[in-house]
């Protein structure tokens, strides 16, 4: 159900709040999809925009007086004594928190198999993989247990998990939402996302939560809010999509998934032409997509291991044992890390030191500068950028792999979106192989109100609003 | 280029220790990495782009207004430490 629906219908919250504590049990034995479920969740007396509705925090969230654990065994214990900037927000926006929800460990990694809790499945199909890392939060919409949840990405973490559970997911423009509180993964790349069952909610919950903040020197200043212009006329408007990416002719062997997602991508091109835009083939050079995976894992794996250098098991976490601090940080880290992230973490080293740091990392930051040229380029001709989420439905639970692969361009380019700071969103679009599917929109650095137009137009004519339940 | 080595010398920079699986993987998961590269680094006339460490370039400095703020209660900072003595975090020593 949307927040607009509760509203229109007047639905009792108290009750909503209370069945969402139920739900979020019963999900959990099927799904795994919290790491913790408030029993008493605590109802302010405040007013807003989204009074009394329940919703679900990524485990990334500081919560004040409530386990924050980032996934991670790491802070397997760790209660912080302040809260984000974000669930301030909420609260004054009256919405009620009823649980933390699972992630892949301090959100790296796309598949949601990697929480210290165990596997995170998705609600179409238990064997399959929800996508990461903010799988627990699209799993909380898509089940139906809460109306919105609050997700990060960093490469795709929220785009991605929405169109393998065939919910909507949006990251505004970088800076738009605060990152104060919010466990950090690689900071030049990490947003503050949304999980809705409609473009219209991902618009009301981001307006409930954006604006300046003194506590994190990326925030922009103010703005108007998204909601009003989601309704606006998009007869006109320009998109373009990548032939590389989106045109079958472009596959040597495409799979039966990907012949069928290209062919629901085709639909929805008809269904913007339907609506008045027009859409328009472009093309990029193939050296520059294939450059996309290497740049973002360089980049998020050199951020990560600055980032992720504040634990050490000494003022919050686990303590490990030695007869001196640094075999005690040793310890801890080695028993507490997971094997993906200290991977990531000792390719991040690697990456950063003073040998390599020409070859591996300024490169990577260069192409990170030649591709979000290409695309402010190309923003200026166009008012967005559409493409396919992924080239099929969710991937089976045992075809997960953390390990880095020469997957598929495909699977990795959302990641534009990132190194950009564009906004961004995922709309369900259909089923392939009964499984659900997106597509995304993705427009030009505070453009959000257009993106959201045109995804709230998008939506009503493609018709899975609420959810593809 | 680099060695098994070379990856359990960088882990334990990190003040993390790896098992003989997870340096395998590693060093495994490097050379894909590696092969990546390759792809950016042929990219022509890539050194004549200056590198990009941000989204964008939308930031004004600007300095709050000279009000003091509360600070933060002691005991609530060190409310997850493990080992402490009063104000004080507890640790092995550390000069010996």
């Amino acid at each position: 159900m949307t927040i607009e629906e509760i509203n229109k219908e007047k639905i009792d919250t108290k009750k909503l709040v209370t069945e969402a504590v139920k739900l979020s049990k019963e999900a959990n034995d099927k799904y795994n999809a919290f790491v913790t479920i408030i029993d008493k969740p605590k109802v302010g007396k405040k007013k807003g925009t989204l009074n009394g509705i329940p919703y679900s925090a990524k485990d990334l969230f500081s919560t004040k007086g409530i386990l924050t654990t980032g996934s991670s065994n790491a802070l397997k214990d760790y209660i912080p004594f302040y809260n984000a900037t974000v669930i301030e927000r909420l609260e004054k926006a009256g919405a009620v928190l009823v649980s933390k929800s699972a992630c892949d460990e301090f959100g790296l990694g796309g598949t949601g198999t990697t929480c210290h809790t165990g596997v995170v499945r998705n609600p179409y199909d238990i064997k399959r993989q929800a996508g990461g890392s903010s799988a627990g939060s699209a799993v909380a919409v898509a089940a139906g247990i809460v109306p919105f949840a609050l997700g990060t990405d960093t490469g795709d973490s929220v785009r991605k998990p929405a169109a393998f559970c065939g919910v909507v997911g949006f990251k505004p423009t970088y800076g738009v939402i605060s990152r104060y509180g919010v466990l950090p993964f690689a900071s030049s790349l990490d947003h503050v996302g949304v999980f809705t069952n409609s473009v219209r909610d991902a618009a009301m919950v981001v307006d409930a939560i954006k604006g300046p903040d003194g506590k994190d020197m990326t925030a922009l200043p103010k703005m108007d809010d998204f909601t009003p212009s989601i309704d606006g006329d998009v007869t006109g408007f320009r998109l373009f999509y990548i032939k590389e990416l989106c045109d079958i002719n472009s596959y040597e062997n495409p799979s039966k998934e990907l012949r069928e997602s290209i062919e629901k991508f085709n639909e929805v091109i008809n269904k913007c032409k339907e609506l008045g835009m027009y859409v328009i083939e472009e093309s990029i050079s193939k050296d520059l997509l294939n450059a996309i995976q290497p740049t973002y894992q360089v980049i998020s794996c050199a951020e990560a291991t600055s980032n992720l250098s504040m634990y050490t098991g000494i003022i919050y976490g686990p303590r490990g044992t030695g007869a001196n601090i640094n075999e005690m940080v040793k310890d801890y880290r080695t028993h507490a890390f997971s094997p993906l992230i200290k991977r990531r973490l000792v390719i991040g080293s690697y990456v950063l030191q003073k040998e390599n740091q020409e070859r591996y990392f300024l490169n990577a930051c260069r192409v990170r500068r030649m591709i979000v040229d290409k695309f402010n380029e190309l923003f200026n001709q166009y008012d967005g950028f559409l493409t396919m989420a992924s080239g099929a439905g969710a991937p089976l639970l045992d075809e997960a792999s953390e390990v880095l692969s020469e997957e598929a361009v495909l699977e990795n380019h959302l990641a534009i979106g990132n190194f950009g700071g564009y906004p961004s969103i995922t709309i369900p679009s259909g089923y392939v192989n009964n499984l659900p599917i997106g597509i995304n929109i993705t427009g030009k650095v505070l453009d959000d109100a257009k993106v959201l137009n045109i995804a709230n137009k998008l939506e009503e004519k493609i018709g899975f609003k609420g959810g593809l339940k | 280029m680099f060695s098994k080595e070379d990856i359990i010398k960088y882990a334990d920079k990190l003040l993390i220790g790896l098992s003989d699986e997870e340096a395998n993987t590693i060093y495994d998961e490097f050379s894909l990495i590696d092969k990546n590269i390759d792809q950016i680094n042929n990219i022509p006339s890539l050194s004549e782009v200056e590198p990009q460490f941000m989204p964008y370039d939308l930031y004004v400095a600007t300095l709050r207004d000279d009000e003091a703020e509360e600070s933060v209660d002691v005991d609530l900072i060190l409310s997850n430490v493990k080992d402490k003595e009063g104000r004080e975090v507890r640790v092995p020593k550390v000069v010996e």
